[in-house]
């Protein structure tokens, strides 16, 4: 076990100076690890020791930009893979993912209707891993989309949208709306057959709103049919607007989510039910 | 057979039915280390069965847009094929616009109606939410199947389906494709929540876990419906009488 180095941060960076812990064959290494974890750089990075106590368990969440949208402590059950399946936290590490990958493919992709297929063709055939991220960003947006639905469906089914988490669960329909519309628009992009046709059916749909269908469809295309303005609109959607919704309204949802006391506990009874029980409680107290 | 519902009315005894919790799980623990390595694993899973997904499957990528060729079939993506199996069967502003905007006020509705707070927490609140669900699923399935069926192959003249039927019998247009179709997607959650009441005793809850299921159940049949039973033409097939790739996109 001695040999696992960084790994095992956790001997190190919390230990008092000189601890005899790491004297093993790789002691070398060990010390260059040490030098790190002990120098002003990294401390003013990570204020505390290593988290293997109450209190700095308690300090890493509470210092940590990412660990402190969770509570210092959660009970056990919030923990199980069989109450929440982990589906909020794999939609919004899809969303962070696609992000990345998106990125990548902004450098290379020409919103115009003559370079858009061909960029992608370049991309997949002239690019370092430019085909491995195109396929990773496709799929990541379907894996976001199924886990997506999938969260509402175990928020459903554990009753976790009761009060007071009532207008979380609306700040949640609204995010698989907006889920849904990110990849959507992305599916335009590429201009291939696939992309103008599936668009195509989506813009039918929408130009059958009732009176202000024609509206709709011209808003939805920026002309008559789909063509340069109709890409231009929802490469913007797709890349600006969209994202920026989506990260406003995840914000607001993993906020909301702590104000409204955490992952949801059991509760057997209902207010009144409640009520009354505590009346009766008293009444019968006084005999 | 009494129902395990008409057994606690006769007690009087509603609150044994709901489910409950172990004590043992409500304990307190740190997330720092409990929940933050289930999510790094969590992650880290993901971003694995996503790359190798990405190294060996290729995203779809056909020949360039082109206007004047229309592929057949043409698809919207999969999670709007529920919606565009829909547009076969009714008005385009129904299917498109009317019922995909209803679905998302009366999801966003779902706490406003079921308001009592019993039940927070518990995997499907009392021992009837899973035969209540089990239940509402097949109901719903085989209500969807049966109509859709029905409006594949019911002869009307020289086409099918149940509006070429009523319009040969002299109904309006309005009436085939806008009123009955209303009339098949509010009576069959409504005879689902009478059902479900009746059969149950359902409270709020229970009626809700019904609806949800009518939902869920009808989202899945649909759009796998769509996506794997409709070929050239929109006509109901096999999977592997779809021609891939589409006519048209390769
Ligand atoms: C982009 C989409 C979404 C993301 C990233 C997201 C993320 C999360 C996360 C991380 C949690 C913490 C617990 C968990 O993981 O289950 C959560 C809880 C919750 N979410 Fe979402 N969510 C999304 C969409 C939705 C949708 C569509 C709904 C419902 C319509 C919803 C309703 C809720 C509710 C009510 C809670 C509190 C659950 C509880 O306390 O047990 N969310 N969400």
């Amino acid at each position: 076990m001695r040999g696992i180095g960084p790994l095992c941060g956790e001997g190190v960076i919390g230990m008092p100076h000189g601890a005899k812990v790491w004297q093993g064959g790789l002691g070398c290494e060990m010390s260059v690890w040490k030098y790190i974890t002990q120098s002003r750089f990294w401390k003013s990075i990570y204020r505390n020791p290593y988290p293997r106590d109450r209190r700095t368990r308690a300090m890493v969440v509470l210092n940590s930009l990412a660990l402190h949208l969770h509570p210092v402590r959660v009970p056990v059950r919030a923990t199980r893979i069989t109450y929440t399946w982990g589906l909020g936290g794999l939609a919004t590490w899809t969303f962070v993912l696609l992000t990345l990958t998106g990125v990548f493919l902004m450098w290379y992709y020409i919103p115009t209707t003559e370079d858009a297929y061909w960029t992608i063709v370049k991309l997949e055939t002239g690019v370092m891993f430019g085909s491995f991220l195109r396929n990773m960003h496709r799929w990541a947006a379907h894996a976001m989309v199924i886990a997506v639905i999938l969260h509402m469906t175990r928020v459903f089914y554990t009753g976790a949208y009761k009060p007071p988490r009532d207008f979380n669960w609306v700040i949640g329909v609204s995010l698989l709306l907006v889920t849904l519309l990110l990849s959507f628009s992305g599916y335009l992009l590429p201009w291939d057959q696939l992309a103008y046709w599936a668009i195509s059916v989506g813009m039918e749909m929408g130009g059958a709103t009732p009176l202000i269908g024609k509206q709709v469809r011209m808003a939805l295309l920026g002309g008559f049919e789909i063509g340069q303005q109709t890409l231009i609109r929802w490469y913007t959607l797709h890349v600006i607007f969209l994202p920026l919704s989506t990260i406003l309204l995840m914000a607001t949802h993993f906020w909301r989510v702590r104000k409204d006391g955490n992952i949801s506990t059991p509760v057997y009874e209902d207010d009144d039910e409640e009520k009354r029980r505590a009346v009766e409680r008293r009444r019968q107290a006084r005999g | 057979m009494a129902t395990d519902a008409q057994r606690s009315q006769a007690t009087g005894q509603t609150d044994d039915l709901l489910r409950t919790v172990d004590e043992e799980e409500l304990k307190p623990v740190h997330v720092w280390p409990r929940l933050v390595s289930v999510e790094l694993i969590g992650a880290l899973v993901m971003t694995l069965l996503l790359s190798i997904m990405a190294i060996f499957v290729r995203a779809p990528f056909y020949r360039m847009a082109d206007p004047e060729l229309t592929p057949n079939p043409s698809k919207a993506p999969w999670y709007f094929l529920g919606l565009q199996e829909l547009l076969l069967h009714m008005h385009p502003a129904l299917a498109g616009v009317i019922v995909p905007g209803a679905v998302l006020v009366l999801l966003g509705a779902i706490p406003y109606i079921d308001r009592s707070k019993k039940g927070t927490g518990i995997w499907f609140y009392s021992k009837k939410g899973v035969p209540i669900t089990i239940f509402s699923a097949i109901y719903t399935t085989i209500w969807n199947l049966g109509l859709i069926f029905v409006d594949e192959w019911l002869p009307a003249g020289d086409s099918a389906g149940i509006a070429p039927w009523l319009k040969m019998h002299g109904f309006s247009d309005a009436f085939a494709e806008i009123f009955v179709p209303i009339v098949f997607m509010t009576f069959i959650p409504f005879s689902l929540w009478v059902i479900v009441r009746r059969r149950w005793q359902a409270d709020i809850r229970e009626c809700m876990i019904a609806m949800y299921t009518f939902f869920l159940a009808s989202f899945f049949v649909l759009t796998i419906i769509g996506t794997a039973f409709r070929g050239e033409g929109m006509a109901l097939v096999w999977p592997w009488e779809i021609p891939y790739p589409p006519h048209g996109k390769e």
